[in-house]
């Protein structure tokens, strides 16, 4: 930041005021002052432009994101947990591990996002407030595409295929609710890890509905 | 408005100069811009070399030109310079604030991490019914299993033994006065529902209205307005886990009841 003053902000500085300078040297106190402030006004003006080098802020959209991330994809491990241990079908049972064992390590990446950053994994702001709009997708506490506890019970207490099938229902709705959290900070972060893990989301997660899409039509009706 | 037509002419002439004038600083932020590298030696380096020019000059009598372009120089370093310190000062001062300074400044908290240094390392599993000092417990001795602590909320009291486990894991335990007002109680749960490391019971013949528990610490409030529930959550929870933050909270207990489910297992006799 510092450097630019040097070369670029002082020989730009010269020009403008050397030429008046020399036309008036007759009058000093006048303009002195005035140049004075003038270039202290261009100095903070500088400042405020100067792209931050630092990391993100506590209230930034990536900090935002991580923490309502990390809290969407606990929801996902836990019913990917509870299919792997409960649900009859095979591949439902490899989407559900797969989804589970994903989701808890891209856990593990956003809460060491937020400790690099020096930021707590806790944050002052409501959930999806650093989203664009985010505040109306909020339904009854919850974050788009989460279970209510409700349905949670419901697919603890699922048997046979009533389970596979309520688990692919929840976790394609949980799947919409994300990718588009993730496209919405692809919008709004130049961070490079969190658009590239967002943009690594959202490809994982298309693929993954697609292919549940296709279970749940092989396993029948929805329950 | 034909008239003035001519005219123009020069005017416009005038604003070229002016944007001339004023597009080298614009210059300068962009090539700061580009170059975010090494910036410190060189800063500190034109400043000194800067400043030595000014009172040669000055002795010269008339010549204030060198030291008007010196002095808004140093100005516009102080500006950048200054700006960008009272930024990044006003910004990390409340996120770099360690959790447990927050903690100790929340009003009426217990830390019985310092009391009881003992009872908050992470502690052995053992199962059936554990006494604990504290009502609710903070810390201890605790089952194996933990209870389920994804925003989970109670609406019967639950075992102490599990719940005493998902504080170690890094959850705070919101406890209310069984028998509280549902408004009140609502009011509660809308901080706890569908938030990973939180969980929320009742607690028979508790003593205040609300008591928050996390590892070590405990907080007990009359009501449920009060700010510091939302301070003490914010401090503690994921950041008391004795696991780090990614320590499970599902896979949990889920029944309520307060007798202890796990009754005797090789893990924790």
């Amino acid at each position: 930041m510092t450097l630019t003053y040097d070369e670029g902000a002082a020989t730009a500085v010269d020009d403008p005021i050397a030429e008046p300078a020399a036309g008036r040297s007759g009058r000093p106190g006048y303009w002195l002052p005035v140049a004075l402030v003038v270039g202290l006004l261009l100095g903070v003006a500088i400042g405020y432009l100067i792209p931050r080098g630092g990391t993100p802020a506590d209230n930034s959209p990536e900090a935002g994101f991580a923490r309502d991330m990390s809290t969407h994809h606990t929801q996902a491990v836990e019913m990917g947990m509870i299919a792997y241990t409960r649900a009859t079908n095979a591949d439902v049972r490899t989407m559900a591990r797969d989804i589970a064992l994903t989701q808890q390590g891209q856990i593990g990446m956003m809460q060491a996002w937020l400790q690099e950053w020096n930021l707590s994994p806790t944050g002052s702001q409501p959930p999806m407030a650093w989203m664009p709009d985010g505040a109306a997708a909020v339904r009854n506490g919850l974050m788009p595409g989460m279970a209510t506890p409700a349905e949670l019970e419901q697919l603890r207490q699922a048997t046979g295929l009533d389970e596979d099938r309520l688990f692919l229902r929840l976790m394609i709705q949980h799947h919409l609710g994300g990718i588009h959290m993730s496209q919405a900070v692809l919008g709004t972060s130049k961070e490079k890890e969190v658009t590239e893990a967002a943009q690594l989301a959202i490809n994982n997660q298309q693929r993954e509905l697609t292919d549940m899409q296709a279970l749940e039509k092989s396993l029948g009706a929805k329950p | 408005m034909s008239t003035p037509g001519p005219e123009r002419v020069p005017s416009s002439v005038k604003v070229g100069k002016t944007t001339g004038q004023g597009k080298p600083p614009a210059g300068g932020a962009k090539s700061s811009g580009a170059k975010p590298g090494g910036n410190r030696p060189a800063k500190a380096g034109g400043g000194k070399g800067r400043k030595p020019v000014t009172p040669v000059k000055a002795a010269g009598g008339r010549n204030l030109g060198p030291i008007a372009v010196a002095g808004v120089v140093v100005l516009i370093a102080v500006g950048i310079i200054g700006y960008a310190v009272f930024g990044s000062v006003k910004q990390s001062k409340d996120a770099a604030t360690p959790w447990e300074e927050k903690a100790a400044a929340i009003s009426g908290i217990v830390d019985y991490r310092k009391s009881e240094p003992d009872l908050v390392k992470g502690s052995q599993h053992k199962s059936g019914v554990i006494a604990y000092k504290q009502s609710p417990p903070v810390a201890g001795e605790h089952n194996p299993s933990w209870q389920n602590c994804n925003g989970d909320i109670y609406t019967q009291p639950i075992a102490n033994e599990h719940a005493v486990h998902s504080l170690e894991h890094g959850a705070v335990w919101v406890t209310y006065k069984q028998g509280l007002p549902a408004d009140q109680v609502a009011k509660l749960a809308d901080r706890v529902k569908g938030k990973e490391k939180l969980l929320m019971s009742p607690v028979a013949n508790l003593t205040n209205n609300v008591s928050l528990q996390a590892w070590g610490y405990q907080l007990k409030v009359d009501s449920v307005d009060d700010p510091r529930i939302d301070e003490f959550i914010r401090a503690l929870r994921i950041n008391a886990s004795v696991e780090g933050p990614t320590a499970a909270c599902d896979g949990g207990i889920t029944a309520t009841g307060t007798t202890p489910q796990d009754a005797g297992t090789p893990m924790g006799k």
